[in-house]
């Protein structure tokens, strides 16, 4: 007698997890095979670190500034994931004939970027590693770490709000067309600046730092370095446990408001036709 | 063969009609002015937080005006090796421009043109920003045109072999390294003089900075622009204008013909290894 | 409406508004017009129509990517604008010229990753896709990177991705586009043992390729800017020009299109006319055969050689012409200019 298969119900939590699962397999194994990630996402990143590291080095800044600067360079691998391979990704998908696929299926779309998020995560976790491993030795930055623990709790919390708002640019992006590439462009240098990559967001001043705390990297990188510099709570924004609690509600704030646009955004796209045109 | 003006100029056109209707001319502003400026508010910021804000002093104009005009390294050679990307895998139509009796590099060459225009524009809104809000000691009454305008063409000239380069490397590679000119721009920030005197370097990394064509034409921008003030940094100061002019073509040349067989011997390559057509994304 | 059937559409439109543009060129496009269709369980429907007629249009809507303007729509019983959910467990889509799936996995890989999608267990995935790549003969290749794969062997893999999840209903957007003769062939002996082994499962197949349709469907509706002209078994379809005679004619080559004033003569329905090497083509449909005999004497009287002569059953492409007045190669002529 043939054993009966046993097909995940549509919708249910296991069918979000086989997707979430198949999703991210493509982005964690397909990045291995083209092994230039070295060259191209951890050789050629951190030589760009290391020119900021020099330019503070040129103006006479203290050591402290020089972990800021590897730390921000190892981060910037997230944001770059999620702008370029989490935001605009829903419309090469389009282009390539996957999204009409994916909405077809019986899942949820969240489970799809979801997945996306996950690949993506493990593979630019990954590369700020190596970024930072090696900014470390090369230019002999000193730790001064309060609590593994708390750094990462800290760093988890930090990705699941940033990769809810990765989703949720996700669905805005779903709208858009060639304009999608451009704004994830637009996008890079003002958050590189308001997020304090190369420095303590509390230099830009009190009232545009609390604004760039709506961004999860402003707000967990400031924290991150408390936890990890000697001296780095001095040169921080807010409190450490302040700045754990913006990213409790960014979190939830961001993975709600990924769920509601992107029913919304596919109805709208449904409406207008815009699943499967392309307007390149 | 199609001639090659008339191949850079069909690709010069199509790359400004890819470039200039994604969108209306209100947020092309936008566009146009947050991204440059932001850039070199990153760096302002910087600067502002350990000297306390004193942009009079000459390192600020080196600074400023370096990060300025190397918006144009990114622009030029992220513009030629970006169209082997798009064309391959977004339009698929490289393979009809391999078939067709246009010589390839031009056509690259011609579609980094209209980056170069946007790239221009970005340049001069963040000089216009930095004389305007930040003291730039920059007088337009001063300044060589000549050795400007000059040292201007052959960079661009000089940027463009190196995009072609890149060109010819993402030729072999795959979609997911659509930043690669963007990355490359990046990385050579550190060896360019652009941001910092190439003395902050460890002497055994100075090297590499003598021997890129970039370091001479940001200093050959510089003494046109802040004569005196860039003079004040010793790095190139035994070399006269002339000579930098003169290490510049010989770099350019060097680099163009490194950047002709590099691009020849990867385009050799992606053609045994049947990778003009394909289509890697994931 | 009743849901009984695997399909049903009821007063189905869709608008397209068209965005940008100059002045004087229309703002809107009619893609669907006033669309009834009904499909039961089991058969394998043909939609025939040129390009631009609205059949991935339908397919869109019908696979709840696209909404309608008005109307209605039911995929295996549910309505594709309020019950969508419960239309995709129950669905699949296969499009010609897809080039969907990711280059750097394998064919296998990207086989089941589709079918997680679907809820499928691993186990039972990778047995589908190893049957199905054997069926459509790409077995060998299932370890292969789709990035190296042919346009025919990709549009192959993509059959496998459509046909693995066993669905209810499933929609075939041109499934042959790409494939050589051989592969083509294969693909449609394919479908058509899959429709006849599953008798509760539907199969929609568009194409513009009147002998795919004639050789696989049950039933074909034709469409045309948008409408519905016919819709009943291909038999049936040609047996509405059983009355009319059709004749194929070999002539000397003549230059211009009606050069005899074919149309102006008495019980001529519709005539084509072809150059080809050495001589024209002309086919004619008349209201009886006796209308041969004015047709032959015109040519006589402009001393036009008649090479030879053939009479034949009515083909979907001789309902096309009588339902539209041209063929479908010079509708789609018409299209593109």
């Amino acid at each position: 007698m043939k054993e009966a298969i046993e097909i995940s119900r549509p919708y249910s939590a296991k069918l979000f997890l086989q997707t979430v699962i198949a999703r991210a397999y493509p982005r964690v194994v397909g990045a291995q095979r083209e092994r230039s990630w070295m060259f191209f996402d951890v050789f050629l990143p951190f030589l760009s670190v290391s020119a900021y590291v020099f330019v503070y080095r040129a103006i006479g800044a203290p050591e402290t500034y020089v972990g800021f600067v590897v730390m921000g360079g190892a981060m910037i691998a997230f944001w770059m994931n999620i702008l370029w391979s989490m935001s605009s990704q829903l419309y090469w998908e389009k282009e390539q004939g996957n999204l009409a696929l994916y909405i077809m299926a019986p899942n949820s779309m969240m489970a799809i970027l979801l997945g996306m998020a996950l690949g993506g995560m493990v593979a630019t976790t990954l590369r700020a590693l190596a970024i930072i491993l090696i900014g470390s030795l090369v230019f002999n930055v000193h730790f001064a770490l309060v609590s593994f623990w708390a750094l990462l709790g800290t760093f988890l919390l930090t990705m699941v709000a940033l990769y809810g708002m990765g989703m949720m640019f996700s669905s805005l992006f779903l709208m858009l067309n060639r304009e999608a590439w451009h704004l994830a462009n637009l996008a890079q240098e003002p958050i590189f600046l308001f997020s304090g990559f190369y420095f303590p967001i509390k230099s830009l001043g009190f009232w545009v730092a609390a604004g760039a705390s709506i961004i999860p990297l402003s707000v967990g990188m400031d924290a991150m370095r408390q936890l990890v510099f000697p001296g780095g709570s001095t040169l921080g924004f807010l409190d450490v446990n302040i700045e754990l609690v913006i990213l409790a509600i960014l979190s939830v704030g961001f993975v709600l408001g990924a769920r509601y646009l992107l029913e919304k955004m596919e109805r709208l796209a449904i409406r207008e036709g815009r699943l499967t045109e392309s307007r390149r | 063969m199609l001639g090659r003006l008339p191949t850079f100029r069909i690709a010069a056109w199509l790359g400004w009609q890819i470039e200039s209707n994604w969108t209306d001319p209100f947020l092309f502003a936008v566009y146009s002015i947050v991204k440059p400026v932001a850039g070199a508010a990153i760096l302002v910021v910087m600067y502002g937080v350990i000297t306390g804000g004193d942009f009079a002093s000459p390192l600020f104009s080196y600074i400023y005006l370096g990060n300025a005009f190397y918006i144009y390294v990114g622009s030029v050679m992220a513009g030629i090796s970006w169209a082997v990307i798009d064309d391959r895998e977004h339009y698929k139509t490289l393979k009809y421009i391999y078939i067709s009796p246009v010589r390839v590099p031009f056509y690259l060459a011609g579609r980094g043109v209209a980056r170069f225009l946007t790239g221009t524009i970005s340049v001069l809104i963040t000089i216009s920003a930095g004389l305007l809000f930040l003291n730039l000691q920059l007088d337009l009454g001063e300044v060589d045109w000549l050795m400007f305008i000059g040292a201007l063409a052959l960079g661009v000239v000089m940027l463009a072999n190196l995009g072609l380069l890149l060109a010819g490397v993402t030729l072999m590679i795959a979609h997911h390294f659509f930043l690669i000119g963007e990355a490359v721009a990046s990385a050579l920030y550190l060896f360019s003089g652009a941001i910092f005197p190439l003395d902050v370097l460890p002497d055994w990394l100075r090297p590499v900075g003598f021997a890129m064509p970039l370091t001479y034409w940001l200093e050959l921008l510089r003494r046109a622009l802040i004569g005196n003030v860039a003079e004040a940094f010793p790095t190139l100061s035994n070399f006269s204008s002339t000579q930098l002019f003169g290490i510049l073509v010989g770099l350019t040349v060097i680099f163009g013909l490194l950047s002709i067989l590099v691009f020849r011997w990867c385009d050799h390559q992606a053609r045994e290894r049947g990778l003009i057509d394909m289509v890697t994304n994931y | 409406m009743p849901n009984d059937y695997a399909i049903q559409t009821q007063g189905l439109n869709r608008i397209y508004k068209i965005r940008g543009g100059k002045k004087d060129e229309p703002k809107q496009l009619t893609a669907l017009k006033d669309v009834n269709i009904q499909v039961s369980k089991g058969e394998l429907f043909g939609l025939l129509g040129p390009n631009g007629a609205g059949k991935t249009t339908l397919i869109k809507i019908l696979t709840t990517l696209l909404a309608p303007s008005s109307g209605r729509a039911m995929v295996a019983g549910f309505d594709v604008t309020t019950q969508a959910n419960e239309i995709r467990p129950r669905i699949n889509m296969v499009s010609g010229g897809e080039s969907s799936g990711y280059g750097l996995l394998t064919v296998r890989e990207n086989l089941w990753m589709f079918s997680q999608f679907y809820g499928i267990p691993s186990k039972e995935a990778n047995r589908r896709i190893k049957e199905l790549l054997d069926v459509v003969g790409l077995g060998d290749r299932i370890n292969t990177k789709s990035s190296e794969l042919s346009t025919g062997l990709r549009q192959k893999m993509n059959i496998v991705r459509g046909f693995m999840t066993n669905p209810e209903v499933l929609f075939l957007d041109e499934p042959t586009l790409g494939l050589d003769v051989g592969a083509a062939r294969d693909v449609r002996g394919f479908i058509q043992n899959w429709v006849k082994e599953r008798t509760e499962h539907t199969v929609l197949l568009t194409t513009h390729h009147m002998a795919e349709a004639d050789e696989l469907c049950d039933r074909v509706a034709i469409i045309n800017q948008g409408r519905i002209l016919a819709c009943d078994r291909p038999s049936s379809l040609k047996h509405l020009l059983q009355r009319e005679a059709i004749f194929r004619l070999r002539v000397d080559s003549i230059n211009s299109t009606d050069p005899f004033d074919f149309g102006k003569i008495n019980g001529v329905r519709h005539f084509t006319h072809q150059a080809q090497e050495g001589y024209t083509a002309l086919e004619f449909i008349l209201e009886e055969e006796d209308v041969l005999t004015a047709v032959v004497n015109q040519l006589a009287s402009h001393s036009i050689h008649l090479q030879s002569l053939e009479k034949r059953e009515p083909s979907l492409e001789d309902v096309f012409i009588q339902l539209v007045g041209r063929s479908m190669e010079e509708v789609e002529r018409e299209g593109s200019d």
